[in-house]
């Protein structure tokens, strides 16, 4: 489903970095490990489509990101893609169900007004539909973030750092809701972590050095 | 959840920034749009008021003023000249219409002219009520008095000596209302036309005081009838003090003596204007001014009539065409000032704008990234941000132009009262859709660069930070 092959980032003026190859089938859950300053991140921008790799290739789906340029990219991200950031980041302007519909109208798709409502509600926060964003707990926020990443149900899930601002009772609920969201849409996951929290959900790992 | 509703969320969710781009741009707005309609509406009056007069006649002095006094009935007479004499003019082969005008009181501040029939026509004037007067003391009144003061036919009222709030009023002869103009926005609107006739019996009384004692002239030319009829001057005024009184008396009890008051009347000496008029010389006969149309219109006409109008002693012809271009040049720099003003209030809600939008993109750049992680092309990301320019040039531009228009109409009641010329703010003009497109490249510009910077934002670094 998702392949890196020889996979290089040349920083501007630093070292280039290699990333080891590797591939996941439909439906798998991995964890990538890596110290801080490993390039943890530029693994996840290179994987979705952020940032170009001055060597080697990213295949989704069969979809060469090489061969995708601009708004293609763009919107085959949009479409295929769901990604989770370290810290949860709204557009301030909108309610949590204005975020969501941006989400889907963006990707391409429809306003579905019960979809966003019933995968708030599975997250547990079907109360806060008409919330501003602002007004969101730390734990509520970064389910906001899950919910946003996966109400177009993305093939591919990318999580970058999704627990490190969380205590550990947030952090366990928040992997276990990605996890079950990501099975039952039958969605790869992967999760960029140093968290090691996180080692004992997960079978799959890899480490970057 | 489309382009347009973000941008527009997001306008709303920066009230401060957003606020104080839309109150610059609207003021700037508002005061263009002002200074239009003002200069609009005048612009348009004058050309009704000046249409087919050539000259106006009248005393040495400036020429603007004689004008500004008897043409659009603003400033005050240059000074009076013999009706005579003047009169003359009118036997010149080339002068095709020549109306007296004679100014000096007023009614509540409005003017009374004492004038000739030919001065309605002159504005095309058209009775809705009554007709024109037929002897002394007979007035008619413009539309736009009647609604002032709810004069109606036959409804009586005294003169107030000068053109301000009069410090004494001519309380003993009243005129009497016989016809009442439709509005046609002229000078007729705001004015309380009689005869000339009229003006100089209510003023007998005061040349000849002034003069230290009453000259009769030409007593002796008048027929027997006449002198029977005739009342010296100090029993006119007598008489008309008393009628003045009763009249008063008489409005408090109306009601239930309409028809004694009506029998009462006959029992009065009637007042014989004529005779009265004859007593007063042709040299105490005075005008302020006479309006002037030559015929055909050419130049040479005009050359030869305003040559032999110099030749009178004491008075001057001022041409119209010259004086309004005089008008309009004095006019255009304070006009061309307050434009200058709203132009550089534009520019500065411009800059405000662009300084609005920067700021806030500061703190947008994680949610610009976000909505390309989201799918978003950049090509969106600089549309939407290029939308809300636009949103805030809409708002700036709704904003300035009904404050411009409302506040022209409540501005045009105080427009109105001092210099009773009638302004309205319902008046919608063409400028206003260049204005508006004006307002739309301010607030487009203002959006581009901000816009750029969105569009070329590095996802990939703003979401490491």
């Amino acid at each position: 489903m998702i392949k890196s092959e020889n996979l290089t980032y040349q920083y501007k003026k630093q070292s280039e970095i290699k990333f080891p190859d590797f591939e996941y089938p439909q439906g798998e859950q991995a964890l990538i490990l890596g110290e801080s300053g490993c390039g943890k991140t530029t693994l996840l921008h290179l994987l979705s489509g952020l940032l170009k790799p001055s060597k080697g290739s990213v295949t989704i789906n069969n979809t060469g990101l090489n061969s995708l340029s601009g708004s293609n990219m763009d919107s085959f991200r949009g479409a295929n893609i769901g990604i989770i950031f370290q810290t949860p980041h709204f557009i301030e302007a909108l309610s949590v169900k204005e975020n969501l519909q941006m989400a889907q109208t963006l990707a391409g798709h429809v306003k579905d007004k019960k979809a966003i409502e019933s995968i708030l509600t599975e997250l547990g926060i079907g109360h806060k539909l008409n919330s501003s964003v602002k007004n969101l707990s730390q734990g509520e926020k970064q389910r906001v973030t899950i919910a946003r990443a996966l109400v177009n149900q993305p093939k591919l899930i990318l999580a970058d750092e999704p627990t490190s601002a969380l205590d550990d009772k947030n952090c366990q609920a928040v992997i276990q809701m990605l996890k079950d969201m990501a099975a039952k849409n039958n969605a790869t996951l992967l999760i960029v972590t140093h968290d090691n929290r996180l080692n004992d959900s997960f079978t799959q790992k890899l480490h970057l050095s | 959840m489309n382009l347009f509703k973000l941008s527009w969320k997001n306008i709303k969710y920066r009230p401060l920034g957003s606020g104080l781009s839309i109150l610059l741009l609207a003021a700037g707005i508002s005061i263009i749009l002002v200074t239009i309609l003002t200069t609009r509406q005048l612009d348009d009056k004058f050309k009704k008021n000046v249409e087919n007069v050539d000259f106006v006649v009248g005393a040495k002095g400036s020429r603007l003023q004689l004008l500004l006094c008897n043409i659009f009935q603003v400033d005050n007479p240059t000074g009076n000249i013999r009706y005579a004499k003047a009169n003359a003019i009118k036997m010149h082969p080339l002068v095709e219409m020549a109306i007296p005008l004679s100014i000096g009181d007023n009614y509540q501040t409005y003017r009374i002219v004492g004038t000739t029939e030919d001065y309605i026509t002159l504005f095309n004037g058209k009775f809705q009520k009554g007709e024109v007067w037929t002897a002394p003391m007979q007035a008619v009144i413009g539309g736009g008095i009647k609604e002032k003061f709810d004069l109606k036919i036959g409804d009586t009222f005294a003169g107030g000596h000068g053109l301000g709030e009069s410090t004494h009023s001519h309380d003993d002869v009243l005129y009497k209302v016989v016809g009442i103009l439709e509005k046609n926005n002229t000078v007729l609107d705001n004015l309380l036309l009689t005869s000339l006739e009229s003006v100089w019996v209510v003023h007998a009384g005061e040349s000849h005081k002034a003069k230290g004692s009453l000259e009769v002239k030409s007593l002796d030319d008048l027929d027997s009838l006449a002198k029977a009829n005739m009342m010296t001057l100090e029993e006119f005024q007598a008489q008309n003090a008393k009628e003045a009184a009763e009249e008063k008396e008489h409005a408090h009890e109306k009601h239930d003596h309409e028809h004694h008051d009506h029998d009462h009347a006959h029992e009065h000496k009637i007042v014989n204007y004529d005779s009265l008029l004859k007593t007063i010389s042709p040299l105490d006969r005075e005008i302020t001014g006479m309006l002037v149309k030559v015929k055909e219109g050419s130049a040479k006409a005009k050359l030869s009539v305003s040559a032999t109008i110099n030749t009178y002693e004491g008075m001057m012809a001022a041409d119209v065409a010259i004086e309004m271009q005089l008008l309009k040049e004095l006019m255009s720099p304070a006009t061309g000032v307050l434009e200058m003003l709203a132009y550089v209030i534009m520019i500065i809600a411009a800059i405000s704008m662009f300084v609005a939008m920067f700021n806030s993109l500061k703190d947008r750049q994680y949610e610009i990234a976000l909505m390309r992680v989201m799918g978003s092309s950049s090509g969106k990301v600089f549309a939407s941000i290029l939308l809300e320019g636009i949103y805030l040039a809409l708002l700036g531009f709704t904003a300035g132009w009904l404050l411009s228009h409302i506040g022209m109409q409540i501005f045009s009641g105080y427009l109105s009262e001092a210099y009773h010329y009638d302004f309205s703010g319902w008046i919608f003009i063409k400028e206003e859709l260049y204005i508006l497109i004006g307002a739309l490249v301010i607030g487009v510009v203002a959006a581009l660069f901000p816009a750029y910077k969105a569009y070329r934002t590095d996802i990939s670094e703003t979401l490491s930070k």
